[in-house]
């Protein structure tokens, strides 16, 4: 069986002494992020991406997923004993992880998001082990056209996440897209919106970037705010949830899991999304829709899993197509770059091991992830203690370091400051980060897709119809864009969005 | 007034603004034709549909009204890009450590509260710990204080 023996080349590789400490290493850090408030996982990635350069690239991807996954279990920790979600994914936990806890199981909805999370994790890996293989094979058939109409279906999705204006969140992708093209065109060679600066004919660097506008601009909001601490400790209690509470959380787990899995594949979706859906979804369909809020084991089960879920399975459209599906997704493309492996469908044909062991390992990191989160919690909780004033300057330490090792030059330095003042811009018109990034990184490639659908097909724009895959694409793009904009949709999005804020 | 201070109406001004930018540096880019398109073909394409959505966000923020932006508060903002600034003209002539003393000290100025002996100590702990974690671990080619170490 070809599965089995892929599955057993890639435990050889997540097994060996070195992947697992990246594995634990990444684990550690997301856990810590995830706990940390004023700090996630799109500018950890971006801030640790240069050391990556020193790795082999097998441990470096696996640390990065690990920060990844690692960030949405150690957000729910904080989500439950002291209600301030240290991620987005986690909000939703606070409503009834909170009050849990308060009501005197902590314990029990700490064991409850873990083994949840865990098991949601399990399934995600399997799925991404069942649909990487015929997925990677349709993606051999993709002509530039469809690469192209595929790309803009990402873009458009990933504007669904974006919390606020629908168009506002467009034009942030086309104006990622348009920074994306400053540099050396490739076709041409020549020089594009590079003002005679050696080191932007390379094009934009997007660590830089990311580290701008979601590492500085968040620490110069949070500064501004005061991030207030009302951190009253919680005593965590029994670890074990009674019969009734497992009664109840078994088919929330199991509901939040496959819906969770099923939004993480889309491209634009992820966590938060999956989180939000599920937690909707449990309140809808309980028998007892008043007890949300005040401490239903479903709405901490469901999304918990929903979260762990969509964090893993968003990996496909990554691994398999090479399209990013959010921003940790676009600085995972960045990683693999790095090292010098273009992603997509070649990938898998052609680094097995690192295809393989990446997977594996992930099944692995969220094993680890219960046993360091469970009995370590309290450490955890005590790093809240610390005030954001000793936090603020290390995470502005660490993303000078690591933007300037990307290339050992200064400029990459500046860059971080340029992008943190454009980030504080965005962030006080109430434009999002993310599909900026998105357009950014996929800009180039969607570009070259571009020129070369319309050189094949001899300047006929048709060509992106007339391919069925690309139409199908094109149809699901359009459809996403018609369901935005009708107003009842547009009014439970609201909703959803302002829950989170 | 208030009206073109909303939020949505000036992030409008920001796009047409980046998509003129765009349009004005990119003049020179031949742009080919539709078969074989020149290097300011998609550039091209781009600034004038973020210039359209810009107006349409505009537009829209002026019919239907939008939030007012609140008054930024500059001295975070300033404080944390000076930090970083400063930083990258000091990492390579000074080495790690003054430039680390001096984001350090820049950043936490941006604070609300800030006691010096505090951010010492966490100049102290960050020294230590960056120059294990880069220098010693990683083997990053930095140099702490340049021509010492």
């Amino acid at each position: 069986m070809d599965l089995l023996n892929n599955l057993l080349l890639g435990l050889s590789v997540a097994v060996s002494l070195q992947n697992l400490m990246y594995a634990l290493i990444g684990c550690l850090l997301g856990t810590l992020i995830g706990v940390l408030p004023g700090i996630g996982p799109v500018a950890t990635i971006a801030m640790l991406l240069p050391i990556t350069f020193h790795l082999p690239p097998t441990a470096s991807l696996i640390m990065l997923a690990g920060i990844y996954y690692g960030a949405s279990y150690g957000g729910s920790t904080t989500s439950i004993l002291v209600n301030l979600p240290g991620e987005s994914a986690s909000v939703v936990t606070c409503l009834d992880g909170y009050q849990m806890a308060r009501n005197g199981r902590a314990g029990a909805a700490l064991s409850i998001s873990a083994v949840g999370s865990f098991f949601a994790g399990t399934v995600g890996t399997i799925i991404i082990v069942m649909f990487a293989e015929p997925l990677t094979r349709m993606a051999q058939k993709f002509g530039p056209a469809d690469y192209c109409s595929l790309m803009a279906l990402g873009l458009v999705a990933a504007v669904v996440l974006a919390s606020g204006s629908v168009i506002k969140a467009i034009a942030m992708v086309f104006l990622g897209l348009l920074f994306g093209l400053v540099g050396t065109d490739v076709n041409t060679g020549a020089q594009r919106f590079t003002f005679d600066v050696p080191e932007l004919s390379d094009g934009i660097d997007f660590a830089p970037v990311a580290m701008g506008l979601f590492g500085i601009a968040e620490i110069v909001v949070n500064l501004e705010r005061r991030l207030s601490r009302t951190a009253g400790t919680i005593k965590v209690g029994s670890l074990w949830p009674t019969r009734e509470e497992v009664r109840r959380a078994i088919p929330a787990v199991l509901r939040g899991t496959a819906l969770g899995a099923a939004l993480g594949v889309l491209p634009g979706g992820g966590p938060t999304l999956g989180a939000f859906s599920s937690y909707t979804l449990e309140k809808k369909i309980s028998k007892h829709p008043e007890q949300f809020g005040k401490g239903a084991v479903e709405g901490v089960a469901a999304p918990e899993s929903a979260n762990n879920a969509a964090a893993q399975t968003s990996f496909i459209p990554m691994l398999t197509l090479g399209i990013p599906s959010n921003a940790v997704m676009a600085l995972m493309v960045g990683a693999m770059i790095i090292q010098g492996i273009q992603p997509g469908p070649e990938v898998m044909t052609k680094k097995p091991d690192l295809f393989w062991g990446m997977i594996v390992s992930m099944w692995i990191g969220n094993l680890m992830l219960v046993v360091i989160n469970l009995p370590m919690i309290g450490m955890w909780v005590k790093l809240l203690t610390v005030p954001y004033r000793f936090l603020a300057p290390a995470i502005l330490l660490f993303c000078c370091i690591g933007a300037y090792s990307l290339q050992n030059s200064t400029f990459h330095v500046f860059q971080v400051a340029v992008f943190g003042v454009l980030g504080y811009i965005f962030v006080r018109l109430g434009c999002e980060g993310a599909p900026f990034l998105l357009g950014l990184v996929l800009g180039p490639q969607m570009e070259e897709y571009f020129r070369r659908a319309m050189l094949l097909s001899r300047g006929d724009p048709m060509v992106f119809i007339q391919r069925p895959i690309s139409l199908g694409l094109l149809i699901t793009t359009a459809v996403l864009l018609i369901i935005m904009a009708l107003p009842g949709i547009k009014k439970a999005r609201q909703q959803a969005f302002q829950e989170e804020g | 007034m208030s009206r073109f201070l909303s939020k949505d109406f000036l992030s409008g001004l920001m796009f047409i603004a980046f998509g003129l930018v765009a349009l004005y540096f990119g003049q020179k880019l031949a742009l080919g034709t539709t078969v074989r398109m020149g290097p300011g073909y998609v550039p091209r394409m781009l600034s004038i549909i973020l210039m359209s959505l810009g107006g349409l966000i505009c537009v829209v923020a002026l019919v239907a009204g939008s939030e007012p932006v609140e008054r930024p508060k500059l001295r975070p903002i300033t404080l944390v890009t000076i930090g970083v600034i400063a930083f990258a003209l000091l990492f390579e002539r000074a080495g790690l450590l003054p430039a680390l003393v001096v984001l350090v000290l820049i950043a936490s100025l941006g604070g609300e509260e800030f006691k010096i002996t505090e951010v010492i100590g966490n100049m102290v702990a960050l020294a230590i710990l960056c120059t294990l974690v880069f220098k010693v671990g990683l083997g990053m080619n930095i140099s702490i204080v340049r021509g010492v170490w």
